[in-house]
């Protein structure tokens, strides 16, 4: 069992100006080193708050917050100790226009080493690497405004990797590119969580990136409803569909030809598998007729 | 003739400097009256600079857009009435609301067509419930609404002008999935009770094929195909090609047909593949 | 369009200018304006004229960009040659028509003056825009202000400041095109009536876009504390900006062109015998 990296201890939250209605309910959950999390629930379920508190934009009400072993809530936390957790806990954003700060690439990548003080050669040092694993070297020295959406998601990524985080939480990242842009920006963010063990934590409401998942906690009226492993979740249709969410297509056929009394096993999420199954299936009747 | 049609239309960005960069190229379409139609195309196929095209905010560099058999763009100063007719809905036209109220903002463009007082609220009423909203908003500022609100009130500001041609980009950008099926669900009503055309542009095949009666595809600025979705998405094979993948139970069929399972090419929503799986399925159990 | 528009002529490159230190390019850039001013005679001037050919010839800057960013400003040069050339009262009467008087002093001011604009711009143009990127010009002006610290002045938020700003330009200008024709499409109309209509038109666009530079700064702000900024205090930087063989050879260039102009001055040539 892997250790705890992010464990939070009946959370709540409220904004200031509404009525005091809570936007988070006793939210507790812990995060494994290495996990590959998705927090799913539709807008205004509370998830994107509840990401801004793991990152200390916003504070709780109650309850508390352990980032590594420090309990970020603790209001005599240190300036070097509000950064360290700053750079171990990045954060993407959901408007890509809205997070890069520098005119060229490369400067924008550099922006958070440079911030904590990191010396110049070894910034240049991790912008050529964080650059690399995204797959933007190329464009190092261009501007990224004349950049496509998902290219400057990965740039942003890139940022947050120079800062060599251990876990990144991506809030609703993909929500405002296109089919090509999600695709690339869901690629990295698998690799990432694959190739260097990084804890993700990936904040949505798009089912077909729930699914790449480790595990699945469904937020509803900021409350945690549901957690398990995106098959667990998915067989469980009508509830995520009362939410206002929905099932990948191939789950939803599964699941009814399922309903229609065809043998498919749980779990099939994308149409490779599901195709796999549902021709085992047919091809079994087909034998056993014959 | 149809009410909206393109006639060898192209558009050239930047014509005569180093950036020149040809958007659309020669398409020419008439579009189905009455019905849905959905645009789609890999980003950067045109389908911005198409739709802009049909209310008159980009001229064609060479081409004709014809609205009821007239050149939108032959005289300039009809261009403004005929916005009123072609409506068009941007990406997130939330960012673009500014009046103080709700009722205000919504009122703005039938204001702008001169309608009298009492006809511009009564046509903001009939926007704002055909878009799901409680008429309590309509005091309220529209800056205090939650962003799927503030998404329908921006719509309403378009339905108001009780265009014939409805177009609309990318509707439900960044709604969640129920929030995206009411949207589309309510401008589906909007069409059918006002008995307009609705053009809608979307990345979401699934959405393209639950809702549009007609597809256009378009590809590096070309018109690949005009057609029903199941013309369209009988060649999923094709679309791949352009970088656009069919819904999700297409490929699923797709696949199942190459592991030599008999079914249709032409499914594209999940009714029809629950339905011709279960038939194949039974049809084992049958033969035998 | 507004979207045509270009920001930040910056031009990647590696010629001398490209590699010169951004704080050398700031002074020199002044130096140059000053050694423009002090051009007093017709060789200083056609030496001024060669400098800048041979300078943008250095940069490798095309010609013909240098000269189109030139259009903005044609008006001014015209204005004031045709001052020049109606209101200078001389010696030499050349052309006279009513009260119309045209002096070949007014002449040769007047191309003085165009050939100082243009050498200015160019000039400028190809030291600080075109060969040094907006990032580099705000980080040596941040440097060179640096003393400037000592006395509590916010040097670094100011250019900090600076690089958002242009960083944000062509997103604000894309921004502002789309509002505009989001707010066509409602039957705005920006184009015709008076100042005070149009004004009044434009109200549909400047709220939202204020609106929207407004949820800009905030979204940026909470994304640049995420990534450890508090400000300019114990920050490093990437490149780190030193004096070297390209700055030396640029400096000694400049004061050679400096003394040429001084004194091509002092030699006699009169052009009106």
């Amino acid at each position: 069992m892997a250790e705890t990296f992010i464990r939070t201890e009946g959370l709540c939250f409220s904004y200031k100006d509404d009525e005091g209605r809570p936007i988070l309910h006793n939210i507790n959950i812990d995060i494994k080193r290495g996990e590959f999390l998705c927090i799913l629930g539709r807008n205004g379920s509370g998830k994107s708050t509840f990401a801004k508190l793991l990152n200390m934009i916003l504070t709780p009400d109650a309850g508390k917050i352990y980032v590594d072993g420090v309990d970020i809530t603790d209001p005599g936390l240190t300036e070097e100790q509000i950064m360290e957790v700053r750079r171990k806990v990045g954060m993407v954003f959901q408007n890509p226009d809205n997070q890069l700060v520098a005119t060229i690439v490369e400067e924008d990548v550099a922006f958070g080493p440079e911030n904590m003080g990191v010396p110049s050669d070894e910034i240049r040092e991790r912008v050529d690497r964080a650059l690399e694993t995204v797959g933007m070297t190329e464009y190092a020295r261009h501007s990224p405004s004349r950049l496509s959406g998902g290219q400057k998601q990965r740039i942003a990524i890139a940022g947050i990797l120079a800062m060599m985080p251990e876990c990144i939480i991506f809030d609703e990242s993909t929500a405002m590119l296109d089919p090509h842009g999600r695709h690339e920006v869901m690629e990295t963010i698998d690799r990432l969580n694959e190739m260097r063990s990084l804890t993700v934590i990936a904040i949505t409401h798009n089912m077909d990136e729930a699914i790449l998942a480790d595990r699945i906690a469904v937020m509803d009226g900021g409350r945690i409803v549901m957690d398990g492993s995106p098959a667990e979740i998915f067989s469980r249709e009508e509830e995520l569909t009362a939410m206002g969410l929905g099932v990948p297509q191939a789950a939803m056929l599964a699941n009814r030809l399922r309903r229609a009394g065809m043998d498919l096993p749980e779990g099939l999420l994308d149409e490779r598998s599901a195709a796999d199954a549902i021709a085992s299936a047919i091809n079994a009747r087909k034998r056993q007729g014959t | 003739m149809s009410k909206l049609e393109l006639e060898n239309v192209s558009f050239v960005y930047g014509k005569g400097t180093p950036f020149e960069k040809a958007a659309v190229k020669n398409v020419s379409v008439s579009f189905d009256e009455q019905a849905t139609i959905g645009v789609i195309g890999h980003t950067g196929s045109g389908k911005s600079t198409l739709v802009q095209m049909l209310n008159g905010l980009y001229k064609p560099t060479s081409g004709r857009v014809l609205f009821n058999g007239k050149d939108i763009n032959e005289n300039k100063k009809d261009l403004r009435s005929l916005r009123f007719k072609v409506g068009l809905v941007f990406q997130y036209p939330e960012y673009q609301l500014f009046e103080e109220t709700v009722e205000k903002d919504v009122g703005y463009g039938p204001k702008n067509m001169g309608l009298p007082a009492e006809e511009i609220a009564a046509r903001v009423r009939r926007a704002v419930e055909f878009t799901g909203l409680d008429l309590s908003v309509l005091q309220k500022s529209p800056f205090e609404l939650s962003g799927g609100q503030k998404r329908r009130v921006a719509i309403a500001g378009v339905l108001a002008m009780e265009p014939e041609v409805l177009i609309l980009d990318e509707p439900a950008a960044g709604l969640d999935p129920a929030g995206r099926e009411t949207i589309l669900g309510e401008i589906e009503n909007w069409r059918r009770a006002n008995g307009a055309t609705v053009i809608v542009v979307s990345h979401s095949m699934e959405e393209i094929a639950n809702h549009c009666d007609r597809i256009l595809v378009l590809n590096k600025g070309e018109l690949y195909k005009y057609g029903t979705p199941k013309e369209i998405f009988g060649e999923s094979e094709r679309l791949s090609e352009f970088g656009l993948e069919a819904p999700q139970v297409t490929r699923l069929c797709n696949l199942l047909r190459e592991k030599g399972i008999a079914l249709p090419r032409d499914i594209y929503t999940v009714d029809d593949a629950f339905g011709a799986i279960e038939a194949a399925f039974k049809g084992v159990g049958a033969d035998a | 369009m507004l979207k045509d528009i270009t920001l930040g002529q910056y031009f990647p490159g590696d010629s001398v200018f490209h590699r010169a230190d951004p704080r050398a390019k700031i002074i020199l850039g002044i130096v140059f304006i000053v050694a423009v001013f002090l051009a007093d005679s017709p060789l200083s001037y056609a030496f001024l004229l060669l400098s800048t050919v041979l300078m943008i010839a250095v940069s490798r800057i095309p010609f013909k960009t240098v000269l189109r960013s030139m259009r903005a400003l044609i008006f001014i040069i015209i204005f004031t040659s045709v001052i020049n050339i109606f209101w200078t009262r001389g010696e030499h009467l050349i052309f006279e028509w009513k009260f119309i008087h045209i002096y070949r002093e007014g002449l040769t001011f007047a191309a003085y003056m165009v050939i100082r604009i243009t050498c200015l711009l160019c000039g400028t143009g190809v030291m600080l825009s075109y060969t040094t990127s907006p990032i580099a010009l705000t980080d040596g002006l941040e440097q060179l202000l640096s003393p400037l610290k000592k006395i509590k002045l916010p040097v670094h938020e100011f250019s900090m400041m600076m690089t958002i700003a242009l960083r944000f330009i062509p997103t604000l200008i894309e921004e502002t095109d789309k509002i505009m024709s989001a707010q066509r499409s409602r039957g705005a109309d920006l184009s015709s009536g008076g100042l005070i209509r149009r004004a009044k038109a434009l109200i549909p666009v400047l709220i939202p876009l204020f609106v929207s530079a407004f949820r800009r700064a905030d979204d940026l702000a909470v994304a640049m504390e995420c990534r450890c900024y508090h400000g300019g205090e114990g920050r490093t930087r990437m490149n780190k900006l030193h004096f070297g063989l390209a700055d030396l050879a640029l400096t000694l260039a400049f004061a050679a062109f400096t003394a040429g102009i001084v004194l091509l001055n002092k030699v006699p040539l009169n052009v009106f015998n």
